[in-house]
C-alpha cells in the first residue's frame, strides 16, 4: 500500500433539512485497496459517497485527491478526478444502447467514432473479464448486466476509484461472485474500490478495510484481514458490537414447531401461467399450503417466483390448472381486490412502484386495500378521522419512523415503506400472505423485524408463502422450503432436512 | 379535372411551401422534446416570428433582415421559456400556453397600434430563387426547384439535424438529458446547458417558421395567420418520433392537406369551403388515431431537473 492516499475526506458534514447525514466523517482510500463502508440504512454511507461523486455538496469539510485539496462541485468534476461511481439505482439511460451509455459524457470529438470506442472497450472487457452486448438497449438488460455496464463505463473513463453503492442487493448469488471477481481484478490493477453495503458476510470476505458508519458518524475502522483471521463468528460479533451498541448478534430464533397436523388452506393444482412475452413461466405447478406454516420458495431469480406470487395475488391469469382456497375454486376470481376480499394478501417485491403510491400519505397508503369499507368510507365519502386513527395505530404498532400519518410515503426510507406495506397487509388479517423478497434492501434491524412479524403471523394461523433469493433467510424461518427451477417445483424439503447444500443444488436444477 | 398537370404542379409546389413553417417549428421542437422540454409556446413563437419579420422587413425595407429579426426574437423567447422551466422549474405546460396566449395577443395589439386596420404589403417578400438546370426539368422542375431560398435551407437542415441528433456526441447528450437527466448529470453532462441550447434552438426555428409564413410564402402579416400550425408541429414531432427525417415526412403530409384545401377550393368542388378548411385538422386527428397508438415520450418530458432530488 502506498503511503499517500488517493483520496482523503476530512471532517465531512452534511445536513438534509435539519437531519444530520454525515457528522465530521473522515475517510481515506489508498490505491489497490477495497474499502468497505458498512452501516444500516440511513447511516450516511451513500451521502458520503455522493459527496465524493459530486451529486451532493457538503456543508463543511475538505476533500484531497492525491494530496491536493480539491473542490468537487458536480459529477463532472468528480469524473475528471478519476472517480467512477456505480449508483444503487444505475445512472443509465434505459432507451440508449450499452455503448451509448458507456461513452456518454466521455465522447471524443463531435462525431461519434464507433470503431475506436469498440476497440478500447474490447481491451477493457478482456482485461477485466467482462462481456456485454454493445448494441442492446439498457432496458432489455438484466440488473446484473446493467451493473456491469456501469462498471465498464467507469473503466472506460479510466477511473482510478470505483465506488459501488450496495451492488449486491440486486444481484443473484452467482452474479455477486462475478462482481467480486471483477472487484479483485481491479484491485490487482492498483485501482481503489469503495464498497457500500449493509451485508456483513460479504463485507468480511472482500474488504481490506472496513469503516463503519452509524447515524452519520464514523464509529469504527477495522482491518478485513484481522476479521478473517479471527473466524467468521467472532468477526460478525465484532462488527455487530459496534453497529448495534453491543447488543447481541441477532440470532434467528427457532420458533417452536407448531401442531403437526396439516390443514391445507390453499392448494395449487397443476397451475400453468405465462410470462409477459407469452413464454411459459409456471409448468403444472402443484403445491399445498398449510395453515400456520411458513412455506419458503427458494430459487435463482427469474425461475417463476414473480409469476407465482402474481397468480396468487390475482394479478396474472392462470392458463390451466386450479387454485383452491379453503375448499373453494378461486381460479377465475381474479383481480387484486377480489383476492384481498377472499383473504389473500400480497407484499410485492417492487415496493416503490407497485407496493404503494409514493406521492400519497402514509394514512392513504395504509387503507389502499380497505378504503371502500366502513369505517373508512361510507357511501363513497372518505372518513379522514377514522383513516388517520387507523394509520396512527399502525404507525405505533409497527414502529414506523414518521412524524405523522399525513407525510408522503415517498419521503420515507425503504425500510419504513416496507413496514407500511407489511402493516397494511397484516391489518387485513389474511388467511394467506404471499410475500416476495420482503427483506430485500432492508437493514439488519428491519429485516429482523419483518421476519419476526411473519413468524408471529404464522403462529396466529396465517399461511405464509415466503419467496426469497436469500437462502440463509429461508433456512432460518421456513417450515418447509420448495425450490422453484424453470417454472417447476423441483422438490419440497422439510426444515429439519434442509441445508445450504441440498437447497443450493436444487436451485441449480440438480435433483438428488 | 382534379388530376390535370397544372393542378398537380400547383399542389406539389404549395405542399412543399405550405409544409415549411410546420417543418421548421417541428425540427426545433424535436430537439427541445428530445432534451425533455415540451414547448407549448411554439405557436406564440411562430406568431412573434411572423410579426417581427414583417415589422423589421418593412422598417428596414430589407427582407433578409426580417428573417434575422425573427430568429433573434425566437432566441429571446426560447431563452425566457428556458429560464422559467429550467431555471425556475415552473410547469412547462403552463409556461408554454402562457407564452402562446401572451405573444399572440401582444403581436395583435402591436399590429393594431402600428398599422390600425391596414394590412400593408412588404414589397420584395415572397420571391423565389430558381435553381439553374434543375428547374428546367419537365413538370417537377418548377414546383421543386423554383422555391424560396429558405425552402432549400430547411430541406438541407433535415439531414443535418438528423445526423447531429443521432450520430454525434451532442445528440447523444441531448437524448440522454431528455430520457434520464440525473444519469446524464452523473455522467458529467451539463443538463441545464443542453436544455437551454435546445429550447433556444426551438425558439429560433419556430420563429423562423413563422417568418416564412409572413415574408417567405406571403408578403404581409395578419394576426391569426399561424392558425394552429405550431400545435400541428407538436403532433408532427410525436408522429415522427423525434426523428428529423420522419418529422419531415409528417410535415409534408400536413402541407399536402393544407395545399389540398386551396386546390379543392380552386377546383370548385361543391362542398362548403368551411368544411374544406377543416381538412388539415381532420388529418391530424386521423393520423393520430392510426399511427400514434404506441408513442413513447421521452421519459423526462415536462419533468424539471434538480440535482440530488
Amino acid at each position: 500500500m502506498n503511503n499517500q492516499p488517493l483520496i482523503r475526506l476530512k471532517a465531512i458534514t452534511k445536513r438534509f433539512k435539519g437531519v444530520i447525514a454525515n457528522d465530521a466523517v473522515d475517510f481515506d482510500l489508498y490505491p489497490g485497496e477495497v474499502h468497505t463502508l458498512l452501516g444500516e440504512n440511513g447511516a450516511g454511507k451513500s451521502t458520503l459517497m455522493h459527496i465524493l461523486s459530486g451529486l451532493v455538496q457538503p456543508d463543511s469539510g475538505s476533500i484531497e485527491i492525491r494530496g491536493e485539496s480539491v473542490n468537487i462541485r458536480s459529477p463532472y468534476d468528480s469524473l475528471r478526478h478519476g472517480i467512477g461511481m456505480v449508483y444503487q439505482h444505475f445512472a443509465l439511460v434505459p432507451n440508449l444502447t450499452v455503448i451509448e451509455n458507456i461513452i456518454l459524457g466521455f465522447e471524443e470529438g463531435l462525431i461519434l467514432n464507433r470503431k475506436r470506442t469498440e476497440s478500447v472497450l474490447k481491451q477493457i472487457f478482456k482485461e477485466f473479464e467482462l462481456s456485454l452486448p454493445l448494441d442492446e438497449k439498457i432496458s432489455n438488460l438484466s440488473v446484473g448486466e446493467r451493473q456491469r455496464v456501469e462498471i465498464a463505463k467507469a473503466l472506460f473513463h479510466r477511473s482510478d476509484v470505483l465506488i459501488l453503492d450496495e451492488p449486491t442487493s440486486v444481484l443473484t448469488p452467482i452474479e455477486s461472485e462475478e462482481l467480486f471477481n471483477t472487484v479483485f481484478s481491479m484491485r490487482r490493477m492498483g485501482k481503489a474500490v469503495v464498497f457500500i453495503t449493509h451485508k456483513l458476510k460479504e463485507t468480511i470476505g472482500i474488504s481490506d478495510r472496513i469503516s463503519i458508519l452509524k447515524l452519520g458518524k464514523k464509529v469504527a475502522e477495522m482491518s478485513g484481514e484481522d476479521l478473517r483471521q479471527v473466524g467468521e463468528e467472532e468477526g460478525y460479533r465484532r462488527i455487530f458490537d459496534v453497529m448495534f451498541d453491543n447488543t447481541q448478534l441477532p440470532k434467528d430464533t427457532t420458533t417452536i414447531k407448531r401442531s403437526s397436523e396439516e390443514m391445507p388452506i390453499l392448494e395449487l393444482d397443476q397451475v400453468v401461467c405465462l410470462g409477459n412475452f407469452g413464454e411459459m413461466r409456471l409448468k403444472k405447478l402443484s403445491l399445498k399450503l398449510n395453515k400456520g406454516e411458513i412455506f419458503g420458495i427458494a430459487g435463482v431469480d427469474g425461475n417463476g417466483q414473480k409469476e407465482l406470487a402474481e397468480i396468487l395475488a390475482g394479478q396474472r391469469k392462470v392458463v390451466s390448472g386450479r387454485l383452491i382456497l379453503d375448499g373453494n375454486d378461486i381460479t377465475h376470481e381474479e383481480g387484486a381486490g377480489t383476492r384481498t376480499d377472499l383473504g389473500i394478501s400480497y407484499i410485492t417485491d417492487d415496493r416503490m412502484q407497485e407496493g404503494c403510491a409514493l406521492s400519497m400519505s402514509v394514512a392513504e397508503n395504509s387503507i389502499l386495500r380497505l378504503f371502500k369499507r366502513p369505517p373508512f368510507s361510507r357511501r363513497k365519502i372518505m372518513n379522514k378521522a377514522n383513516i388517520n386513527r387507523h394509520a396512527e395505530a399502525l404507525i405505533r404498532e409497527f414502529d414506523i419512523k414518521v412524524s405523522g400519518p399525513d407525510v408522503d410515503v415517498g419521503t420515507l426510507s425503504g425500510g419504513n415503506i416496507q413496514k407500511i406495506l407489511l402493516a397494511r397487509e397484516l391489518s387485513l388479517h389474511p388467511k394467506v400472505l404471499v410475500c416476495n423478497k420482503p427483506t430485500q434492501g432492508l437493514d439488519a434491524k428491519t429485516t429482523r423485524y419483518v421476519k419476526d412479524r411473519l413468524q408471529q403471523e404464522s403462529v396466529r394461523g396465517t399461511a405464509v408463502l415466503f419467496i426469497s433469493s436469500d437462502l440463509d433467510e429461508l433456512l432460518s424461518c421456513s417450515d418447509r422450503i420448495g425450490v422453484l427451477y424453470d417454472g417447476e417445483l423441483l422438490d419440497i424439503v422439510n426444515r429439519c432436512d434442509a441445508n445450504r447444500e441440498n437447497i443450493g443444488k436444487l436451485m441449480l436444477g440438480i435433483r438428488q | 379535372m382534379l388530376f390535370e398537370e397544372a393542378l398537380f404542379v400547383t399542389v406539389l409546389a404549395s405542399t412543399l411551401r405550405g409544409s415549411m413553417p410546420m417543418l421548421l417549428a417541428a425540427l426545433g421542437e424535436t430537439y427541445a422534446e428530445s432534451a425533455g422540454i415540451l414547448n407549448l409556446g411554439i405557436e406564440g413563437m411562430m406568431v412573434a416570428g411572423a410579426f417581427a419579420s414583417f415589422l423589421v422587413g418593412l422598417q428596414t425595407n430589407m427582407v433578409p433582415l426580417g428573417f434575422l429579426g425573427a430568429a433573434i426574437i425566437g432566441a429571446v423567447l426560447g431563452g425566457i421559456i428556458g429560464f422559467l422551466v429550467i431555471g425556475l422549474r415552473l410547469n412547462q405546460i403552463v409556461v408554454g400556453l402562457g407564452m402562446t396566449v401572451f405573444t399572440s395577443a401582444f403581436c395583435n395589439l402591436l399590429h393594431r397600434i402600428i398599422f390600425g386596420s391596414q394590412f400593408p404589403m412588404l414589397w420584395g417578400a415572397g420571391m423565389t430563387t430558381e435553381i439553374p438546370v434543375l428547374s428546367k426539368i419537365p413538370i417537377i422542375g418548377q414546383p421543386l426547384f423554383n422555391q424560396h431560398w429558405l425552402v432549400y435551407v430547411t430541406l438541407a437542415l433535415v439531414p443535418v439535424l438528423y445526423f447531429l441528433l443521432y450520430r454525434t456526441s451532442l445528440g447523444l447528450r441531448i437524448r440522454a438529458v431528455g430520457e434520464t437527466p440525473w444519469a446524464a448529470d452523473a455522467s458529467g453532462v451539463n443538463v441545464y446547458g443542453i436544455r437551454y441550447l435546445t429550447i433556444i434552438l426551438a425558439g429560433v426555428l419556430a420563429s423562423t417558421g413563422g417568418a416564412f409564413l409572413a415574408i417567405g410564402d406571403l408578403a404581409f402579416f395578419i394576426p391569426d395567420m399561424v392558425k394552429g400550425r405550431g400545435y400541428i408541429a407538436i403532433v408532427v414531432v410525436m408522429l415522427g418520433r423525434w426523428n428529423p427525417i420522419k418529422v419531415f415526412l409528417g410535415s409534408l403530409l400536413f402541407g399536402f392537406a393544407l395545399s389540398l384545401t386551396s386546390a379543392l377550393q380552386v377546383a370548385g368542388l361543391k362542398v362548403s369551403p368551411d368544411f374544406i378548411l377543416t381538412m388539415p385538422y381532420l388529418v391530424v386527428i386521423l393520423t393520430l388515431i392510426i399511427i400514434a397508438k404506441s408513442t413513447s415520450l421521452p421519459a423526462a418530458l415536462c419533468v424539471p431537473y434538480k440535482r440530488g432530488e
